[in-house]
């Protein structure tokens, strides 16, 4: 799946961002399919937007965003849905964590979401286990901490088959040893998927060996 | 797919409004069996109407005129039919044969033979000859015989038998006695007088009139009547089925009267027609209200989950997904309801046969093809109303 930007602005940062050098809004971007990429983002450049621009869930902008060649726009929600299910995951960075569904059906819910689940369930309780995780699994979505909500939605992105994995933030509520495992687990399931990332953050680090670095 | 659904089972709550919902089930219920109802009585009064097993005569005879009104006391002409009117009763479906009853046109006297004194003013008329239920040798006339055959009606003897005989202590006669007794008849116009002997050949249930061949009516009203052509004021109709409601209506819109008691059976199954007809028509309101009921209903549960549709939709839910779900949360319950209705009506169906059998009316006890049809297209009504609201809400949120 090949992902494209060319001169995307978002509509209401729109000043802000055409004043200072970016090198993603306003220009022409393409992401090599399999790679690493970080883009690096102060609070306020709009990376948030960004990544909800990659995933087609806001469209206030001017520019286009290019999927296989084609606008986003042009996709309808089936094919949008069948996409979210087999070709691009996402870890949002307020989480999205359903609070009526426990830890463990959260991470259900995306597995079964297509007919024939990419993992097997000892899979899934395999990688909680790596998180830190097993002992939250039963526990109502309501009653987890964010540290363990960014787990679980690392853990529910992970479920999935993807060719690109989309992450907001995801260490943020972690400490460094469990953002250390995490990270250790997501670049190992890109690998094997033979899938790349496209992970925003606030700060330069070195928790992943990233092919490309942006500055938004 | 079952797993992803017994999770989004607990996202979307369905079970908002749970009452509601029941309360709409139950009057869909309802609904759905007055419908039935309506229609399953209509098949079954038509099987009580045409069906060979309830009738007694495979074709019946009506005899058919204008009701005399006060108004039209005095004015024979008003009890004639037109020629427009008599083409148009040929023309209705329920009639099989039509012929004209033609009477006289000239003074007919009878006189007994002998010392019986009876001396009476009478009158004839014809039908054609199909329509007679008396086959006799004897029912021909050839122009220059001398002895007419005629036919009296069965009710004519029954009258004088039981009727005058008796309360003026005159002799009974038999059929055999009445048809060897010669009569003078004596037709006459103006000083233009024959005789005639009279003979009676046979008595008539179907016709209530005094009869004599076609042939002879036309020789003599050619010769002893005044030349004009009056039009018919009785006509007379074989048909299949007297009690047919269409046939009642068309005489009841026309102004025609012809035996009630004949048709007295049509109208009992008009009413209960029309008492069916009522039924289901409010059957078919309640069945709207239903429907609306349940199309809000899918409206609240949608809006209400909307923020966990929306999510679902993120986290990358086809809405196809989403409907699928939805109306796997209703269809069942429909059709459990269409099939409890139609259980309830079979056993209705059932019963009503059995109790109709006992006296001697035959209906189906089972339920008519057209009625599991009807339920089959109210249900697929259900379905279509609900996969279009279903489509439309979670298209609004997704």
């Amino acid at each position: 799946m090949q992902i494209q930007l060319e001169n995307l602005v978002p509509i209401p940062l729109k000043d802000k961002v055409l004043q200072r050098s970016s090198d993603i809004w306003n220009k022409e971007v393409s992401f090599t399919p399999g790679s690493f990429v970080k883009i690096k983002a102060p609070s306020g450049t709009g990376k948030t937007t960004l990544i909800h621009y990659l995933y087609h869930i806001r469209y206030d902008y001017t520019g286009k965003v290019l999927i296989n060649g084609k606008l986003w726009q042009s996709y309808n929600k089936e094919l949008i849905a069948t996409m979210r299910q087999q070709q691009v995951s996402v870890i949002f960075q307020d989480l999205r964590i359903f609070e009526q569904l426990t830890a463990e059906e959260n991470i259900e819910l995306k597995r079964v979401m297509i007919p024939q689940p990419y993992c097997t369930t000892e899979k899934i309780r395999e990688m909680a286990a790596r998180l830190n995780v097993t002992h939250v699994l039963a526990q109502s979505g309501k009653t987890l901490s964010y540290g363990e909500r960014q787990r679980i939605a690392i853990l529910r992105a992970l479920s999935q088959p993807f060719q690109w994995l989309i992450m907001d933030e995801p260490f943020s509520h972690l400490d460094d040893e469990n953002a250390q495992r995490a990270a250790d687990l997501i670049a190992e399931e890109c690998r094997t998927r033979g899938a790349g990332f496209i992970l925003t953050d606030l700060d330069h680090d070195s928790r992943f060996a990233y092919d490309t670095h942006y500055n938004l | 797919m079952r797993p992803f659904f017994g999770l989004i089972k607990k996202i979307i709550q369905t079970g908002i409004g749970r009452t509601r919902l029941i309360m709409a089930t139950v009057g869909f219920g309802i609904a759905m069996l007055l419908m039935l109802l309506a229609i399953q009585v209509h098949t079954d009064s038509n099987q009580l109407l045409y069906s060979r097993k309830n009738q007694n005569e495979t074709a019946d005879f009506l005899l058919i005129n204008k009701q005399i009104t006060n108004a039209m006391m005095g004015e024979s002409a008003k009890s004639e039919f037109t020629p427009e009117e008599i083409a148009d009763i040929q023309k209705q479906p329920f009639v099989e044969a039509f012929g004209f009853i033609t009477s006289n046109k000239f003074k007919v006297t009878a006189a007994a033979p002998g010392d019986l004194h009876f001396y009476t003013d009478m009158f004839f008329e014809s039908v054609p000859d199909a329509f007679i239920d008396v086959k006799n040798e004897d029912w021909k006339w050839n122009t220059g015989d001398n002895t007419i055959p005629i036919i009296l009606p069965n009710d004519f003897l029954n009258l004088y038998n039981f009727g005058f005989a008796l309360s003026q202590g005159l002799p009974q006669i038999s059929q055999e006695t009445v048809k060897a007794l010669p009569m003078k008849i004596t037709i006459s116009k103006g000083l233009d007088v024959q005789e005639f002997s009279g003979r009676i050949v046979g008595f008539s249930d179907r016709i209530s009139s005094i009869l004599v061949p076609g042939n002879f009516m036309e020789w003599a009203n050619h010769k002893f009547g005044d030349g004009t052509v009056t039009a018919p004021s009785r006509v007379i109709i074989k048909t299949k089925d007297p009690s047919n409601p269409v046939l009642v209506k068309y005489l009841n819109d026309k102004g025609y009267t012809t035996n009630q008691d004949k048709i007295k059976h049509s109208m009992t199954i008009l009413i209960v027609q029309t008492i069916v007809s009522v039924i289901g028509f409010f059957g078919v309101i309640l069945f709207l209200f239903a429907l609306l009921v349940f199309s809000m209903f899918i409206q609240l549960v949608v809006v209400s989950c909307k923020r966990e549709i929306q999510l679902l939709v993120t986290l990358g839910t086809a809405p196809r997904q989403l409907r699928r779900y939805l109306m796997w949360q209703f269809i069942p319950l429909y059709v459990i309801t269409g099939i409890v209705a139609l259980l309830i009506l079979a056993g209705l169906q059932w019963w009503a046969s059995n109790v109709l059998a006992a006296n001697k009316m035959f209906i189906d006890p089972m339920l008519s093809l057209v009625t599991f049809g009807a339920a089959v297209l109210v249900l697929l009504l259900v379905y279509l109303v609900n996969q279009l609201n279903v489509r439309k809400y979670v298209g609004e949120v997704s």
